[in-house]
């Protein structure tokens, strides 16, 4: 559990979290193995679940009809892929593919809205980091566009 | 302290990266991004400091193209 809430500290999302609070994230992350080439997610698809980078590199690509998949950015450890789906409900907006082989934690919404409901003060954190998080993505996007 | 960095490789259909890293990043700096490896020609802060992080942008180049292949 200790190594957990170390490898927590190093994610942007869960920056300002005690170690209680933190032993009560990683109390509902799943970790996954991926090997090279492996898909996480798949646009379009329904998803239940967020996924934060623990060790490798993944792609995303997001296809547009009539046109071949484009690669976005690519996302290596500390970093989360999948949680727009935790918040919006929608199906995948891009398909995530992993670079390298990859170590990921998988976190259910579910089990994230409890979290968030069940502790005022994580959710208000977790949430302020996750629009943090969705800026400095769309940051660097516009920064590769120009 | 976690330097979370945007890195732009102009003019390459890769689509950059966005990784964590120990150190700061300097111009001159060679970063692995999976098996490619890229030179950092252009660093800037990109947005303010919070809590443990720093949040920068880095414009890079390809320096092993074999392994980019």
């Amino acid at each position: 559990m200790e190594e957990m809430i170390e490898l927590l500290k190093g994610v942007e999302f869960f920056d300002g979290l005690t170690d209680a609070e933190l032993q009560r994230v990683a109390g509902i992350c799943r970790e996954v193995r991926y090997r090279k080439g492996d898909l996480i997610t798949t646009q379009g698809e329904e998803g239940e679940e967020m996924y934060i980078v623990r060790d490798g590199l993944v792609e995303v690509t997001i296809g547009e009809s009539g046109t071949a998949p484009r690669t976005v950015v690519n996302l290596g450890t500390g970093q989360v892929v999948g949680e727009m789906a935790l918040v919006d409900r929608g199906p995948r907006s891009a398909t995530v593919r992993c670079v390298t082989d990859a170590v990921v934690n998988a976190i259910k919404r579910d089990a994230f809205d409890q979290l968030c409901q069940s502790d005022h003060h994580i959710g208000l954190i977790v949430y302020r980091n996750l629009a943090a998080d969705l800026s400095f993505k769309l940051r660097h996007r516009h920064l590769s566009r120009r | 302290m976690i330097y979370k960095v945007s890195i732009v490789i102009p003019g390459a259909e890769h689509g950059g990266a966005i990784l964590n890293l120990r150190e700061m990043p300097k111009v001159g700096d060679h970063i692995k991004v999976g098996d490619m490896e890229v030179e950092v020609l252009e660093v800037m802060d990109l947005v303010p400091p919070r809590g443990d992080f720093h949040f920068m942008h880095a414009t890079c180049k390809v320096v092993d193209e074999e392994k980019s292949a």
